[in-house]
C-alpha cells in the first residue's frame, strides 16, 4: 500500500450545520492498518454547496472523489475502495 | 471621538463572599455625539439585593444628570432625597463617584465617600486638587462632596475603587487595618511598570483579583474597580462574506493586507479568497472541536480564520450576555469576543453576496442573513462596550 489518501472536510457553515461537524471526528474511525497512508485536514470551504449539480452539504473530498451529504461511513466507504481493502 | 484618541473604560469586580447580587455598580455611558462618556461607580449601603438597589438607582440617575448637565450639588440632592430609606439603620445611603471626560480630555471628577480616584500620567501619580461641595441634609450630618476638574493628557489612567478594595484584607497579620489607598496606588503603579500597555479591563481584574487574594478568597464586601485609560486607539479589522462580484475579491484581499491593527476573517469562502490572492495558505485545525461552532483556521499575517455565520451568531449571543468581562477563550466565537474587547475601533467589512444554500429551508434558523447580524454585534459593542464601530460594504 503505498498510495496516500488525503481526506478534505469542509468545514464551511452549510457542511457544517448539515451533519459536517461528526465528519471531523473521521480520524477515531480510521482502521489502524491505514493510518500511515491516511492524511485528514479540514478546508474552511470547498465551495461545492454553491453549485446544485454537486449534490448536498455536507462535503468531503477523498483524493479528487466528491462525496455529497457526507457521513463518516460513506467517506470510510470511499477511503477502503481507494485503499483496496474491504 | 478625534481619531488620533480614545477613552478605553472597563471595570471588574468581585462579590461579597456568598452573595450572588452585587452593592457595588459600575456604569458607563457613552454620549456618541459629543464625544463624551460618564462612568459612575456606586457603593450601595450594605450588601445583596438591597445594597444592589441603592447603587443602581444612584448610578443610573447619576450618569442621566451629569449627561445632560445638572449641576453636581443639585444632582446630589435629587439622588440622596431619593433613595429609599434602610428600616434597621434609618438612613439611606449609597455613595458614588462620577467622572465625565470628553475625548479631548477635558474630565470633572466627583466624589462622594469613596476612596479618592487614583490619576496615573507617565507612571507616576498625580495628585489633583478637589474642592469641596456642601450639601445641607435636614435631619443628617452635613454631606460634603468632593469635585475635581482636570484636563486628562495622553496616556493617562484613572482608577476607580470601591471601599472593597482598599479596606480588602482588614483583620489579616499582612493588613491589620485594611489594603489601604496608599498601597493600592503603589499596587497600581507596579502593574503599570510591569505593563505599560496594559487594557484598562486587565488592570481593572488585576487589582480585585488582588484583593480578593487578601482576603483569602472571601471578600468581606464587594469589591469593584473601574479604569478609564485614554490612549492611542487599538484598531480591528473583522472582513465577512465575500464581495459582491469577482473584481472586488483583490480590493478586499488588498484592504486586508494594507490594514494596521489585528485582523480577523470570518468565513470559509472569504478565508477562500484572501488565501488565493495574497497566496498564503489556510489550515483548518480541525482538532479545535466543539459541537456548536466549526473549528478556526491558520493564515500568515491574520490574527484569526473562523467559519461565518454561525461562529458570529454565537459572538452576538456572547456579547449580549456577558455580564462581566471575563470570557474563557476556547472557540472561535470566544477568540472574536476577546478580540473585540481588547481593541477599541472595530472595523467590518462586510461582503454582500448571498450564498443560498444558507436560505434553504432546511437549514436551520439560527443561520441569519449576515448584514444583520453584523449590525446586531455593531450596537451591542457600541451600547455595551463603547466601542467605536465602522462598517463597509463590498
Amino acid at each position: 500500500m503505498d498510495t496516500r489518501i488525503t481526506v478534505r472536510i469542509c468545514t464551511g457553515t452549510a457542511c457544517y450545520v448539515m451533519g459536517g461537524a461528526n465528519l471531523l471526528t473521521l480520524e477515531d474511525y480510521i482502521p489502524e492498518q491505514l493510518h500511515e497512508i491516511v492524511s485528514i485536514e479540514g478546508s474552511p470551504c470547498l465551495e461545492y454547496c454553491k453549485s446544485k449539480e454537486k449534490g448536498a452539504p455536507p462535503f468531503a473530498i477523498v483524493n479528487g472523489v466528491i462525496i455529497d451529504s457526507a457521513t463518516v461511513g460513506l467517506v470510510l466507504d470511499e477511503i477502503k475502495k481507494q485503499a483496496h481493502i474491504d | 471621538m478625534t481619531e488620533d484618541y480614545f477613552l478605553e473604560v472597563d471595570y471588574y469586580q468581585g462579590f461579597k463572599h456568598n452573595q450572588m447580587v452585587g452593592g457595588d455598580v459600575f456604569l458607563s455611558h457613552k454620549i456618541k455625539e459629543e464625544n463624551r462618556i460618564i462612568s459612575v461607580l456606586s457603593d450601595g449601603l450594605g450588601s445583596g439585593i438591597k445594597a444592589s438597589v441603592l447603587a443602581t438607582l444612584t448610578s443610573t440617575m447619576a450618569s442621566t444628570f451629569v449627561s445632560n448637565y445638572i449641576g453636581v450639588k443639585e444632582t446630589a440632592e435629587i439622588i440622596m432625597r431619593t433613595l429609599p430609606v434602610c428600616r434597621q439603620r434609618k438612613i439611606s445611603y449609597s455613595t458614588f463617584s462620577i467622572v465625565d471626560i470628553d475625548s479631548e480630555g477635558n474630565t470633572r471628577i466627583i466624589e462622594y465617600d469613596n476612596p479618592g480616584f487614583i490619576l496615573i500620567r507617565n507612571g507616576m501619580p498625580v495628585k489633583i486638587e478637589k474642592s469641596p461641595v456642601k450639601i445641607d441634609r435636614k435631619q443628617y450630618r452635613d454631606t460634603i462632596l468632593k469635585y475635581a476638574s482636570f484636563k486628562a493628557q495622553k496616556g493617562d489612567r484613572i482608577i476607580l475603587c470601591s471601599d472593597g478594595v482598599s479596606q480588602s484584607g482588614m483583620g489579616t497579620p499582612s493588613y491589620p487595618l485594611g489594603w489601604g489607598e496608599k498601597e493600592v496606588e503603589k499596587y497600581v503603579l507596579n502593574i503599570i511598570s510591569e505593563n505599560s500597555g496594559i487594557s484598562a479591563r486587565d488592570l481593572a481584574k488585576r487589582i480585585v483579583n488582588k484583593a480578593m487574594q487578601n482576603d483569602s478568597y472571601k471578600c468581606k464586601d464587594d469589591t469593584t474597580c473601574g479604569v478609564i485609560f485614554y490612549r492611542k486607539p487599538r484598531r480591528l479589522l473583522v472582513v465577512t462574506g465575500p464581495p459582491i462580484d469577482k473584481e472586488r475579491d483583490s480590493v478586499l484581499a488588498n484592504m486586508v493586507e494594507s490594514f494596521e491593527g489585528n485582523k480577523i476573517i470570518c468565513g470559509g469562502t472569504t478565508a477562500n479568497i484572501v488565501s488565493r490572492e495574497l497566496k498564503r495558505s489556510v489550515t483548518v485545525n480541525i482538532r479545535d472541536l466543539h459541537p456548536d461552532i466549526p473549528p478556526t483556521s491558520d493564515m500568515k499575517g491574520i490574527d484569526l480564520v473562523t467559519e461565518g455565520i454561525i461562529t458570529l451568531g454565537k459572538v452576538a449571543e456572547l456579547l449580549e450576555n456577558s455580564l462581566v468581562t471575563d470570557t474563557k477563550i476556547s472557540t472561535g466565537a470566544d477568540k472574536i469576543v476577546n478580540m473585540m474587547l481588547n481593541n477599541d475601533i472595530i472595523h467590518f467589512v462586510v461582503g454582500t453576496k448571498i450564498n443560498e444554500v444558507h436560505q434553504d429551508p432546511n437549514m436551520p434558523v439560527e443561520l441569519e442573513i449576515r448584514r444583520n447580524v453584523v449590525k446586531k454585534i455593531m450596537k451591542l459593542l457600541e451600547d455595551k462596550h463603547l466601542k467605536e464601530t465602522k462598517l463597509q460594504f463590498i
